[in-house]
């Protein structure tokens, strides 16, 4: 008899119930030591982020120079005063930034114990994990908590933890209670380590147990665009993060054969975790479609959940007849609570307008509703003729009626220029519009800002109108894990950089010039062999564009963790994957000891492992808490220029050669090494700029010859490409000749021994001078002293 | 009709009309006195954005440049300014406020830090939140050339149309 943990009557004896909690596993011995620091509480790995804040110093940018905290009042803080507590700017904004990163575990967190719950109930606590060809289920978990989840019910207990953590993290806001900005930020690190735990929590148990792909290179593509939806079926649509009550919709209309029927679409990342259930759902896009698809007028219903979802939804769905049922306590938009009444009451009273929305908790009522309501809802529209967008003439009214005043352009986050737009199509040229199409974050703000009441995001989306049928692209679903096969494969080229690293384009659409940007950066990066990881709505957007034989890169470049490929994790949560990709390159390719082990792991990924995080169009709080437990594991990340309104970040100083000391692990001798990565964390101001950015960010400490010379290779060719110059700092890179691009060998030398006075034996063309380190191919670098050979702990 | 004479201190609003960060905002200038802050500046420092590569202002880069302003080229301002030949130091703009604010930073000619930043063609609001660094945690003068008010540098010009803008510009340099 296999022992499982749960409730257990005997029978014959009454009222005698045994309660198994854990249960233990016959092989223990076998498992792997448990590390210094399971499950730790804030301060247990201050040592760590310390090691981290030294090098790289915070920066913060006040977004607003008050604290508005408290009843003292509000206090300016300018110029790094203090106020009334006591606290000062620079600790106030360290405050601040932590406060971001906790959000976002939060709603990451919050998302995985709904789903637990959810789930736990519907298939049992002692329903399997499975999450592919791995034996190492739960990386960021094992690592952090020290404990290897085999059923989601083993979860809870991860959950607990995070939740805990969260609370107490939250408590250090309270008044000014913690003067130290330093510690601050090691309890924002703290926050985005818990944070991976809890995503990583939310895509294990969904992966196990909603049949999602596992570890899936060839996963499905689908569709993905706002032109890809037909409008003449009925539409439902879905907002939102948590998929739980979408699957029940999806079971229905597979039973009912209602897929050829209704066109069931998604924004945000639900429609990422729909179409990992079933490809027959369509993704309409990212978050910056959300207001505009919905003033589109073409949805007929609308189930939402939770996370990025509007505000604003319930005036918008209104005003279109477009009926809201909410289906998570997140989100309830002051609606009633019909959980319990008969759907067909529920679809009279929505069908009718009687109710705009409702809230409905059951999710076997929401599977059924949902389809009956739509195909009901569709002809109801239909006969109202309700349009949204202007016609011709009221476009050409709207566009006349605007005077040019410009209260758009500075009510816009990207400072479009609306007005020439307006002006030129009063010209019957839309072609201004056509181009702000993409670069609109489709918020709305030049709605509110218009002195002439203009409705400017309908104009904006009906000059658009070519484009937008256009808008058809395909997108691989969400793979979730790389498997352990695919580490074993791949991990030795990565760690010794013959893959010259690992981009991760992450994050959501608040991009500086549209989306064809994040297209535009996959792409470069896939022809440089770099492997392209990406989720969320970055995910989306890559898929949005073509080359010219149509095909998009989903469909160009495989989806395995190979050099070369384009790997969709998933949806927001399945950023914990890429994560744990370093985590499990560091347990199989280098057999590191993970177990609760996490300074050490973390050590290990920033100085070994090439990859970078980039956050182009970052704007929630979770794209926020993904960098900074991205941060606190060793890997850079890069944010566009809105990224300094985050309030903080970690640049380094490479001038500074103190802070570039690393120990030898083999001896604990002091070394000078290069500034590798150079910063933690970073902002760009376009493009152009940061595309050397990522290259440079992929140099590592412990880069081989080839591996450097791969690195080097691209580092100086996208400056070249971009900045129209070699970078002024490539040389410091340099080890030995070996790590020299060799079709560039010579020019280079001569470079180095004409402005940088090394000095080279041109008959060996070998350097004899000149670099501050030599190549070891032994050296064992590492920021943590007991690490090192002999080290007393 | 007289010619409309160039007030530069008019429409001192953020251009991003949310962006008021508090009791100290940018006092508006007028050009002569933006000019005249950065003849007297002892290390001042001009940061160009990507924009500075504009028609129009890509000559008052040129000409301060002449003058032995150290030119900091951010973004992707390099390349203009190389095809310009114009002498600069590209340096990402986040790193450089990082810079800025370390009291043992040498400056880019090994001479020590600045006492002047003066910005010119940047993205909006990224300029904005990196003069927020400087104004909260450095004594360094920030004087914004560029074509909107910027509130958290310590001068600025008010919101300028464009040709006005490049008028502004030829009285600052005018006075250097």
């Amino acid at each position: 008899m296999v022992i499982k943990k749960g409730k257990f009557t005997i029978e014959g004896l009454e009222n005698v119930q045994i309660n198994i909690d854990k249960v233990t596993s016959s092989d223990e011995e076998k498992e792997e030591p448990q590390g210094p620091t399971p499950a730790p509480d804030i301060h247990e790995l201050r040592d760590w982020d310390m090691r981290l804040l030294k090098r790289y110093e915070p920066v913060y940018s006040p977004i607003c120079d008050l604290c508005c905290y408290c009843t003292y009042g509000k206090c300016d803080l300018t110029g790094n005063k203090e106020g009334a507590c006591g606290i000062n700017m620079e600790a106030h904004q360290a405050r601040e930034a932590m406060l971001r990163t906790l959000t976002g575990a939060a709603a990451h967190a919050g998302h995985g114990r709904h789903l637990l719950n959810h789930l736990i109930k519907r298939f049992g606590a002692d329903h399997p994990i499975d999450v592919g060809p791995s034996d190492i289920k739960a990386p960021v978990t094992q690592t952090v908590l020290g404990i290897k989840p085999e059923t989601i019910g083993d979860f809870v207990p991860v959950l607990d933890y995070v939740e805990e953590q969260i609370t107490q993290l939250l408590a250090t806001t309270h008044i000014g209670q913690e003067g130290s900005a330093i510690d601050f930020e090691s309890k924002a690190l703290h926050a985005g380590m818990v944070d991976h735990v809890g995503m990583e929590v939310s895509d294990i148990i969904q992966i196990s147990c909603l049949d999602m792909p596992k570890s899936q290179a060839d996963a499905p593509l689908v569709d993905v665009g706002m032109g890809i939806i037909d409008s003449t079926k009925p539409v439902l649509l879905c907002i939102g993060h948590n998929v739980a009550a979408v699957t029940y919709i999806m079971d229905y209309m597979d039973e009912h054969d209602l897929f050829d029927k209704i066109e069931l679409a998604a924004i945000c990342c639900t429609a990422h975790d729909m179409t990992r259930v079933n490809p027959k759902a369509k993704v309409v896009g990212s978050l910056s479609k959300q207001l505009k698809y919905i003033r589109s007028g073409i949805p007929d219903l609308i189930i939402v959940d939770e996370q990025c979802i509007r505000a604003d939804m319930m005036r918008e769905t209104s005003k279109l007849h477009i009926p809201v049922i909410a289906t998570n306590d997140k989100v309830m938009y002051g609606l009633p609570d019909r959980s319990k009444d008969d759907i067909d009451d529920i679809i009279r009273d929505l069908a009718s307008g009687d109710q705009p929305g409702v809230l409905l908790f059951d999710y076997d009522k929401v599977g059924e509703l949902a389809p009956k309501l739509v195909m009901k809802m569709a002809p109801i529209r239909k006969e109202k003729g309700i349009t949204a967008l202007p016609s011709d003439d009221e476009f050409k009214k709207l566009a006349s009626s605007c005077t040019q005043c410009g209260a758009c352009v500075i009510g816009c986050p990207q400072g479009l220029e609306i007005d020439k737009a307006m002006e030129a199509a009063v010209e019957g040229n839309l072609t201004l519009f056509e181009e702000l199409h993409d670069k609109c974050i489709g918020c709305g703000r030049c709605d509110v800002e218009c002195p002439k009441n203009i409705p400017v995001l309908d104009v904006i989306e009906k000059a658009s109108q070519k484009v937008i049928r256009e808008e058809k692209g395909k997108l691989r679903t969400g793979r979730g894990q790389v498997g352990d096969p695919e580490i074993r494969e791949e991990g030795v080229n990565l760690v010794l950089g013959t893959t010259p690293g690992v981009v991760a384009i992450i994050g959501c659409p608040n991009y500086p010039d549209g989306s064809r940007d994040v297209y535009e950066i996959a792409e470069e990066m896939l022809q440089r062999s770099y492997i392209v990881v990406t989720s969320g709505c970055s995910a989306m957007d890559i898929g949005m564009f073509k080359d010219d034989e149509g095909k998009t890169l989903y469909e160009r470049y495989g989806g395995g963790f190979l050099k070369g490929n384009l790997l969709n994790t998933g949806s927001c949560v399945s950023n914990a994957h890429i994560t744990a990709t370093t985590i499990k390159v560091a347990a199989i390719f280098a057999r590191r000891d993970i177990t609760g082990n996490f300074e050490e792991i973390a050590d290990y990924v920033m100085n070994r492992i090439g990859a970078v995080g980039l956050a182009w169009g970052g704007s929630t709080q979770k794209a926020l808490s993904i960098g900074t437990g991205c941060n606190r594991l060793g890997i850079p990340v890069v944010l566009g220029p809105h990224g300094p309104k985050y309030r903080r970040a970690y640049p380094g100083k490479a001038y500074d050669k103190d802070k570039w000391n690393i120990l030898d692990a083999r001896n604990g001798s002091v070394h000078n090494v290069e500034p590798a990565p150079e910063h933690l964390l970073i902002s760009a101001e376009n493009k152009a700029e940061l595309m050397p950015l990522l290259a440079k960010l992929c140099f590592r400490p412990g880069d081989n010859n080839l591996g450097r010379m791969l690195k080097l290779t691209h580092y100086n060719d996208l400056s070249e490409q971009s900045l129209d110059v070699l970078p002024d700092d490539w040389h410091i890179y340099v080890r030995s000749e070996a790590d020299l691009p060799l079709a560039k060998r010579e020019k280079l030398l001569k470079i180095l021994e004409e402005e940088h006075g090394w000095k080279i034996d041109w008959d060996r063309k070998k350097i004899l001078e000149g670099p501050a380190r030599k190549v070891d191919i032994s050296f064992q670098p590492t920021n943590v002293p007991r690490l090192c050979k002999g080290a007393v702990e | 009709m007289a010619a409309k004479e160039l007030d530069t201190t008019r429409n001192a609003v953020p251009f991003d009309k949310a962006n008021i960060p508090g009791p100290k905002m940018a006092k508006a200038v007028k050009a002569e006195v933006a000019g005249k802050f950065i003849s007297k500046a002892k290390r001042p420092l001009l940061i160009v954005g990507t924009a500075a590569g504009d028609d129009g202002v890509i000559e008052i880069v040129r000409t301060m440049a002449g003058k032995g302003i150290p030119v900091a080229a951010t973004g992707s301002s390099l390349k203009r300014l190389k095809e310009e030949g114009i002498d600069a130091t590209y340096v990402n703009l986040h790193a450089l406020v990082s810079y800025l604010k370390d009291p043992d930073w040498k400056g880019f000619d090994g001479k020590g830090g600045y006492d002047t930043t003066i910005f010119l063609g940047h993205t909006y609001y990224y300029a904005s939140q990196l003069m927020s660094t400087l104004k909260n945690f450095t004594k360094i003068k920030v004087i914004s050339i560029d074509r909107h008010y910027h509130p958290n540098a310590g001068q600025s010009f008010g919101n300028l149309k464009p040709d006005d803008f490049i008028k502004a510009l030829d009285v600052v340099v005018a006075q250097l």
